[in-house]
């Protein structure tokens, strides 16, 4: 048979996002991958110019919605930096404990996926329904599950008061436990096992060469770790271990993965019971002086690094973005090539990528309704919604 | 190597400028164009082992280029280039660091550099349609005008 | 009247029409069931049917490169060799109502063409992902067709027929030879699931992989008829197991006789969901070797445990 060009993308059901892979494939194996990006490209940080640094913060949150955090994190950091404030200790936790609720999420999601690209969905629903556990956490310190707006240029927006700090470590209680059961079932399920072991190799040195970041870096052994290498918030205050692997397949990104679920299950339990006291933000000036500076990250997918250049006005002069995504990109082929196309799914997703991030758009969301609903309101009225069409959720809690 | 061991070395090795510290793990220094690929490599090979990322400046008159190479220790170096803004070209590095092929062809679309020596490949990120001589990071950039627009994406 | 009676039982009862509504039955339970076990709510009972419904009144798109009246005719082919195999198979009574000798090689091969019909149909609607996905479907029928087609050749050769009638009243005599076929009962489940598609082995329509597979280009009320195919295609494949390998109605009447068939196939189905919810999709290759290494010679095993206890103890 001749080869075939497959086209893997824009649209397709292993895809979260509009991307597209041109596979060459002979039979089901795949002889070469062209990679087209830039179909989510929203040019923001072009409009980042044009808005005031409150409102960039806002903006570059909206770059992603699983590591929104991350984003304006690093942003605030880089302007911090410049400004020659710093966010109080209390303020550093919070960011910190926000942090690592949201690399949780983040692998959790990413546990979900994986197995549903392989087509274990029942893997895929447990993961995702213990991930709703750390949403609601997320939604009950910051108010939002997603795009949290935490963050403020000399601290963060809102407190942890003792009742959500009791909150957190019982639904973390909850997580380790859970997270023990994946890593029991990823190791011992055969079939689980057999589609992801050897699969997308990605060997060490090849690694380094294409300047691969996060889990997939730290699967093929290189222990590169912002938290580590480069501390921020309040990383050089909590004990962790940079998980690595020396498997250099999928199968040893999933174990990074969950060992870093359970290492951010002890951080957030350390961190929270060690909650310093004190004001939650300093005040920060409206002009931030001239300058430069260079923020790295480390979020659930790898480094994020911005840059921010102001000019003594309210207005940045530059932000750029660079999001772990792209720097995990160039190792696709790598890893695709000679590969069958039924593992092609689970490559893509190995890197757990998000194009978004990569190629930074805005989204523009529906009318605002004109009334407030507090989480149980909505939540009554998506029961109610079901119960009219057949469905009882009602005793699903 | 710490921070000032680095800033040591390139006042030593390369022929740089304005070298500086200003705060722990960062180092700043600027380069000459001509020397960027030559000075990239022996950064490399003295432990610099990652571009992050290349990030573009339109500075007015001229481009200022700013590659971000870190170490394993958490140094970041931010190896500064200035170009002119006629014709403005920059040799590729993707020869040293082959995954920096993405970040130079963010240049290429959003500024309108020439990387020269950059492998074959579909642009990034802009549109297969985009029309020519608009570069959207540059400053006097102000949106496409209502006749220039774009239509389709290739979708191959 | 030999006539209605014939034409009642082809078209209403047990026919068509009750393959049709027990097909959508078991495929309710099955996909509350999976739900369930995967800590979901699962659809309401009528889901099938409306499902069903919707599809009946969708617009039908049939790509302008492929053979228009294949397109069309082969679902329908497919229904007609699903329905037919099931005239073959005893329900309430011990004997079919179409029954003669050597009639389980016939409903073997009855229940191929659906699966060649499905790659024509893929092979023919010119889109790449159906004609990976078609492939895919016919390398898969090769894997697991040998181990089920021995399996199903061990209670023949216990009974000593290969009527399926006959093989059913051989087990009603001598019930404790039932325990005899436990590897084969475990290889045809297994198989099974190669048969309809399911996971470990929905390979051919692995939605992340190859889009709809061999379906991608079907719409509207083909890929209704399509559904429907595969849910009694799940019915005559556990009815043929029931019938097999756990002694079929065991002569208890119609009603009761009825009723235990719907209890064995249900249970059936319930097995089907089970090892469903507990594995992952397998690579071509891997579900090659599995079939080839595993499955098969568990056949042969079987094959040769049957072997032994028919010379010595039948």
């Amino acid at each position: 048979m001749a080869p075939i060009k497959i086209p893997f993308g824009p649209q397709h059901p292993a895809l979260k996002e509009p991307e597209s892979f041109n596979l060459v494939l002979e039979g089901e194996q795949i002889i070469d991958t062209e990679v087209k990006l830039g179909y989510n490209h929203r040019g923001i940080e072009k409009a980042c110019e044009s808005r005031n640094i409150t409102q960039c913060i806002y903006l570059i949150e909206r770059i992603c919605g699983i590591c929104s955090h991350s984003h304006s994190t690093a942003f605030t950091k880089a302007v911090e930096e410049i400004a020659a404030i710093e966010a109080p200790p209390r303020a550093q936790y919070i960011r910190t404990i926000v942090a690592e609720l949201e690399r949780i999420h983040s692998h959790l999601l990413w546990l979900g996926v994986a197995a549903h690209e392989v087509g274990f969905d029942t893997l895929f629903m447990y993961a995702w329904r213990d991930r709703e556990v750390v949403m609601d956490l997320l939604a009950l310190i910051t108010g939002n599950r997603i795009n949290y707006g935490m963050n403020t240029v000399g601290g963060v927006r809102r407190d942890i008061d003792s009742g959500q700090a009791k909150q957190v470590l019982e639904s973390i209680r909850i997580l380790v436990e859970r997270t023990n059961y994946y890593l029991n079932v990823a190791i011992n399920e055969s079939i689980f096992k057999a589609r992801l072991s050897g699969v997308g190799k990605l060997p060490q040195e090849t690694a380094l060469r294409l300047g691969a970041v996060g889990p997939t870096a730290r699967a093929s052994g290189i222990a590169r770790d912002i938290r580590k290498d480069d501390p921020y918030a309040a990383y050089d205050q909590v004990g962790f271990k940079v998980v690595t692997d020396e498997q250099a397949d999928i199968f040893g990104r999933t174990m990074v993965r969950v060992y870093e679920l359970l290492e951010s299950y002890r951080m957030i339990r350390e961190l929270t019971e060690g909650l310093p006291e004190g004001p939650i933000a300093v005040k920060a000036p409206r002009k931030i002086p001239a300058g430069e500076s260079v923020s790295r990250y480390e979020a659930p997918r790898g480094e994020n690094i911005h840059y921010v250049r102001t000019n003594g006005t309210e207005i940045p002069e530059r932000v750029k973005v660079r999001a772990p995504t792209l720097a995990n990109l160039a190792s696709i082929r790598e890893m695709a090539k000679g590969g069958f196309l039924a593992d092609f799914p689970i490559i893509i997703a190995a890197i757990d990528p998000c194009f978004s991030c990569a190629d930074r758009m805005i989204r523009i969301s529906g009318d605002r309704r004109g009334e407030l609903w507090n989480w149980e309101q909505l939540r009554d009225y998506s029961i109610k919604w079901y119960q009219q069409r057949g469905v009882d959720l009602s005793h699903m809690g | 190597m710490s921070g000032e061991k680095v800033a040591n070395w390139i006042n030593q090795q390369l022929e740089a400028r304005n070298v500086s510290v200003p705060r722990e793990r960062r180092v700043v220094a600027e380069i000459a164009p001509l020397k960027l690929v030559e000075s990239i490599r022996m950064l490399k090979e003295m432990g610099m082992n990652n571009i992050g990322t290349i990030t573009g400046l339109d500075l007015g008159d001229r481009f200022e280029l700013i590659y971000h190479l870190s170490n394993d220790d958490g140094v970041l170096l931010n190896l500064k280039t200035f170009i002119a803004r006629e014709n403005p070209r920059i040799p590729s590095v993707t020869a040293v660091f082959p995954g920096v092929f993405f970040y130079e062809r963010e240049l290429m679309d959003l500024f309108g550099i020439l990387v020269e020596g950059i492998p074959e490949g579909r642009r990034y990120p802009l549109p297969d349609d985009w029309p020519e001589g608009e570069y959207p990071l540059r400053k006097d950039w102000k949106g496409l005008s209502a006749d220039k627009g774009v239509t389709v994406d290739g979708a191959n | 009247m030999d006539l209605v009676v014939r034409l009642v039982y082809m078209l209403i009862f047990p026919g068509f029409l009750f393959l049709v509504f027990y097909g959508m039955a078991c495929d309710w339970v099955d996909r509350k069931l999976y739900a369930r076990f995967q800590n979901r709510v699962g659809p309401p009972w009528f889901q099938p049917l409306a499902d069903f419904i919707k599809l009946l009144s969708k617009e039908e798109i049939i790509p302008e490169a492929a053979n228009q009246n294949m397109f069309r005719v082969l679902p329908v082919v497919a229904l007609a060799a699903a329905l037919t195999s099931f005239l073959y198979i005893p329900v309430w009574d011990l004997t079919a109502f179409y029954s003669f000798p050597a009639d389980l090689v016939v409903v073997f091969y009855l229940l191929t063409i659906p699966t060649l019909a499905f790659f024509l149909a893929g092979w023919n609607s010119t889109s790449l992902f159906a004609a990976l996905g078609s492939l895919r479907t016919l390398i898969q029928l090769f894997a697991y067709e040998v181990p089920l087609l021995i399996v199903l050749m061990g209670p023949a050769l216990l009974a000593g027929t290969w009527t399926i009638s006959e093989i059913s009243a051989f087990f009603v005599q001598n019930p404790s030879l039932l325990g005899v076929n436990v590897i084969g009962l475990v290889v045809a489940l297994v198989a099974i699931q190669g048969k309809l598609e399911r996971r470990p082995f929905d390979i051919a329509d692995a939605e992340t992989e190859v889009v709809g597979g061999t379906f991608t280009e079907f719409s509207g009320r083909l890929l209704a008829i399509i559904h429907l195919v595969v849910n009694i295609e799940m019915v005559v494949l556990a009815s043929l197991i029931s019938a097999i390998f756990l002694g079929g109605s065991f002569g208890l009447g119609p009603i009761w006789g009825f009723i235990l068939y719907l209890f064995k196939t249900l249970f059936i189905v319930t097995l089907l969901t089970l090892l469903k919810t507990l594995v992952a999709r397998l690579r071509l290759e891997q579900m090659m070797k599995f079939c080839w290494k595993y499955l098969a010679p568990a056949a042969l095993f079987q094959l040769l445990i049957n072997i032994v206890v028919k010379a010595f103890l039948v």
